[in-house]
C-alpha cells in the first residue's frame, strides 16, 4: 500500500516533477542505434519523460536529440529534411544542427542570418551511441555524469543484442514486475521447459521442483539485490539473485551458459514506457541461433506489429490469448512469451495502478524496498541536492547470478565477486 | 488455435484511466492481524518506539524467553513476549488470529543483553532478552536471535502464518543475525537504514 501522494510522486516523471528530476540525473536509453542507421537517415520522433523530441543523425554522423517542434510556427520537424549537416523544417526551411541551434532562416536577408539564428536554439540533449543503444542525458549540462558503463553495452558488439518494446502503462508498475521474483514460479513456469534461451540449464530443475521459494532482499549502494532461494542438493540452496540499480535497471539471473538478460524501464510519459531488453554473454559471441531466437521474440524479447516497436500481442487483440494452451498447461496464463505474459498483466492494472488499494504481502518486500529507496532518493535530491544512487559508474558494474551455496551462507558473501562485472570472466550460472 | 472475438467490453482495452473509476472498491476488507516482534534487546528499542505510532491494528512485542516444552515434539513451541507496556503475553495467544508475523533483529550486541542475562527471567524488563538467551559477554548477535527466531518461526509454520524478518544495521556485521533468521522467515530484508522499517510495515498494512 502506498499513499496517494507518494504514488503520484513516484509515477509522474514530466518536467518539473520530483521523479522527473531524478530521472534527469541519469544517462537513459533513448533509442536503439538501428533507428538511426546511417547519416542523413530519416529523423525519429521520440517521447521521453513526457517531452516530445526528435532524434536525427546528420551528414557527419553526429547524433542529435532536440525539441520536436520548429521554433518558428511549431511544426513537427519529423516532416523535415535531414540534409547538409542539419534538420530543415519542411514549412519554411528553418534549419537546426544536432545541438538544436538554428543555423539558417532562408526567408531572412543574408545579412540578418547570423544575428537572428544565434538567438534561436531548441532545447536539445546529448545523444551518444554505446553498444546497440543511443543514450541521452536530460539534466543540467553542468552536472553531466560519466557515460554509462553497463556491461551489456560495453562488451564487443557480437556478444550483445538489444531490443525494445512499447508498454502501455506507467514505468513503475513495469519496473516492479522486474523485481517481483515471486511471480516467476507461476506466470513464467512454461518458459523453463520450452524456451530455447532458457531450457536445458541444471538450475531449471530446482525451479521446477521447489515452487515455494524463500526471499532475501539486501540493500546495496546502487539499489537492491533480491535473492530467491530454493532447495538444492543436501545442505545447499539454489540462489537466483536479481540486481536492481536505480532507477530503472534490472538484470535477470542467468541459466546455464545462456546469455544474461534484463531490462531498462524508461518513461515515455506517465501512462507509457519503453522497455529496453538486452541479452549478452560476457565472454563469447552470441550464437547465430541465439540471435535468431531473440529476433523471433523468444526469451525476454517479443514479436512486433510489423514496422513498429509495438508488440504483436497487445491490448487490441487481447494479447492473442490462447485458452486451449492455458488449459493444456502449455502456458500458465494463456499468453505466449515471457515479456508479453508480464506486459499483459501489468497493462491490465490500468495506466497508473492505484497503489492505495493494493494489499501487499511480505514476498513483495523487494517492491516495497525499491519504492522506499526511490522515494528517499527523490526527497534527498529535491531537498538537499544529493546525487541519487545509480548515477555513479561503480553502481553500474553489477551482474545477476545463479549459484548453489551451503545453507548457512549468505548469498552476498557466497557469491563474492560474482555479483560484480569482471571483464573477460564468465558469469556465475547454474 | 481457436480464437474468440475481441470484445470491447471484455478485452484489455478496458484498462484505461477512464475505466479505472468503474473498479469496485473494497473498504470492507477485513483488517490484517500483524505481529511485529523484536528478537533482541537492540531491536526492542526500535520496536518500542514504533509502537507509539498510529498503526492499522498491528501488535508490537518483544521476545522475552522461550518456554520449555515436553520434548515429545507434539507440543508447539512456546515463548513469553512482552507488550510495549511491559505486560507479559504468550506467543501462542498472540498468534491466535494473526496472519503475518514480522521479526525484527539488530546486528548488535546490546547493553541490555548482559544486564538481563544476570537477572532472573521474571525480572526482565520490556525490551530486554532473558537469561535463557544470552550469557554475559559470550552471546553473539546471531546467537541471541537464533533461539527467538526458531521458536517464533516454528510456531508460525505450525499455524501457516506468514513470517518475515527485518535485519537492522548495527555495530556488528549482519551475517550471524541473517543466518539465524534465514531458516525461520520466508522473507528476509537486510536493511541499510532502520528508518525504513515504518515504511515497510506501513506498506504491509501493519
Amino acid at each position: 500500500m502506498l499513499k496517494k501522494e507518494i504514488n503520484e510522486l513516484l509515477t509522474q516523471t514530466g518536467p518539473g516533477t520530483p521523479m522527473g528530476d531524478l530521472f534527469r540525473q541519469y544517462w537513459l536509453p533513448a533509442l536503439l542505434a538501428e533507428e538511426l542507421p546511417e547519416n542523413d537517415c530519416p529523423p525519429v520522433r521520440v517521447k521521453l519523460l513526457s517531452e516530445r523530441l526528435i532524434a536525427f543523425r546528420d551528414t557527419e554522423g553526429r547524433y542529435g536529440l532536440m525539441d520536436e517542434f520548429c521554433a518558428h510556427r511549431g511544426v513537427s520537424l519529423w516532416f523535415g529534411r535531414n540534409e547538409e549537416s542539419g534538420l530543415r523544417c519542411a514549412y519554411h526551411g528553418w534549419k537546426y544542427d544536432t545541438r538544436g541551434q538554428c543555423v539558417e532562416i532562408p526567408s531572412e536577408p543574408d545579412e540578418r542570418q547570423s544575428t537572428l539564428c544565434r538567438k534561436i536554439k531548441l532545447r536539445s540533449y546529448p545523444l551518444v551511441r554505446i553498444g546497440d543503444v543511443l543514450w541521452t542525458y536530460m539534466g543540467d549540462p553542468a552536472a553531466t555524469p560519466d557515460l554509462p558503463q553497463w556491461e551489456f553495452a560495453r562488451v564487443p558488439a557480437e556478444q550483445s543484442f538489444t531490443s525494445k518494446r512499447w508498454q502501455e502503462c506507467n514505468w513503475l508498475q513495469a519496473l516492479e514486475g522486474g523485481i517481483d521474483s515471486s511471480h516467476v514460479s507461476w506466470l513464467h513456469s512454461d518458459g523453463l521447459k520450452n524456451d530455447p534461451l532458457f531450457k536445458g540449464a541444471r538450475g531449471n530443475q530446482y525451479n521446477l521442483t521447489d515452487r515455494k521459494p524463500f526471499f532475501e532482499v539486501v540493500d546495496s549502494e546502487g539499489g537492491l539485490f533480491i535473492g530467491v532461494r530454493r532447495n538444492a542438493e543436501d545442505g545447499h540452496y539454489y540462489w537466483r539473485i536479481t540486481p536492481w540499480v536505480m532507477p530503472a535497471f534490472t538484470m535477470i539471473p542467468p541459466r546455464g551458459d545462456h546469455p544474461i538478460h534484463g531490462h531498462f524501464w524508461i518513461p515515455i510519459d506517465d501512462e507509457n514506457c519503453w522497455v529496453f531488453t538486452y541479452d549478452y554473454h560476457p565472454v563469447r559471441p552470441l550464437r547465430s541461433e541465439e540471435v535468431q531466437a531473440m529476433r523471433d521474440g523468444k526469451g525476454v524479447h517479443n514479436e512486433y506489429v510489423p514496422g513498429t516497436y509495438r508488440p504483436l500481442q497487445n491490448k487490441d487483440n487481447d494479447y492473442l490469448m490462447d485458452r486451449e494452451a492455458q488449459k493444456r498447461g502449455d502456458t500458465y496464463s494463456g499468453i505466449k512469451g515471457i515479456s508479453m505474459q508480464d506486459a499483459s498483466l501489468q497493462e491490465s492494472m490500468g495506466p497508473i495502478v492505484d497503489r492505495t488499494k493494493e494489499r501487499l504481502v511480505s514476498t513483495d518486500s523487494g517492491i516495497i524496498m525499491a519504492r522506499r529507496k526511490l522515494w528517499r532518493a527523490v526527497e534527498a535530491l529535491r531537498d538537499e541536492g544529493v546525487r541519487p544512487p545509480g548515477v555513479a559508474v561503480a553502481h553500474q558494474m553489477v551482474r545477476s547470478a545463479a549459484v548453489v551455496l551451503p545453507k548457512d551462507q549468505a548469498f552476498i558473501e557466497g557469491c563474492g565477486d560474482a555479483l560484480t562485472v569482471r571483464p573477460g570472466v564468465k558469469h556465475a550460472s547454474v | 488455435m481457436q480464437r474468440q472475438p475481441t470484445l470491447a467490453s471484455s478485452c484489455a482495452r478496458a484498462a484505461t484511466a477512464a475505466e479505472a473509476r468503474f473498479r469496485i472498491s473494497y473498504p470492507e476488507f477485513a483488517r490484517r492481524n500483524s505481529r511485529v516482534i523484536a528478537l533482541d534487546g537492540a531491536a526492542a528499542e526500535v520496536v518500542r518506539q514504533m509502537s507509539g505510532q498510529r498503526w492499522d491494528g498491528g501488535h508490537f512485542l518483544v521476545f522475552d524467553a522461550a518456554l520449555p516444552v515436553d520434548g515429545s515434539g507434539t507440543v508447539p513451541a512456546e515463548a513469553r513476549l512482552r507488550r510495549a507496556d511491559g505486560t507479559e503475553v504468550l506467543l501462542s495467544e498472540e498468534l491466535h488470529g494473526a496472519d503475518t508475523v514480522v521479526m525484527v533483529a539488530k546486528a548488535q550486541a546490546s547493553p541490555g543483553q548482559a544486564t538481563t542475562a544476570q537477572a532472573s527471567p521474571g525480572q526482565a524488563t520490556p525490551g530486554q532478552v532473558s537469561a535463557a538467551q544470552a550469557s554475559p559477554g559470550q552471546a553473539s548477535p546471531g546467537q541471541v536471535s537464533a533461539e527467538a527466531a526458531a521458536v517464533i518461526g516454528d510456531a508460525c509454520a505450525l499455524r501457516s502464518i506468514m513470517s518475515a524478518g527485518l535485519v537492522i544495521p548495527g555495530t556488528e556485521p549482519p551475517d550471524a543475525v541473517v543466518s539465524a533468521l534465514r531458516p525461520n522467515a520466508m522473507v528476509l530484508v537486510i536493511l541499510r537504514d532502520g528508518d525504513d522499517i515504518p515504511e515497510i510495515l506501513s506498506a504491509l498494512r501493519v
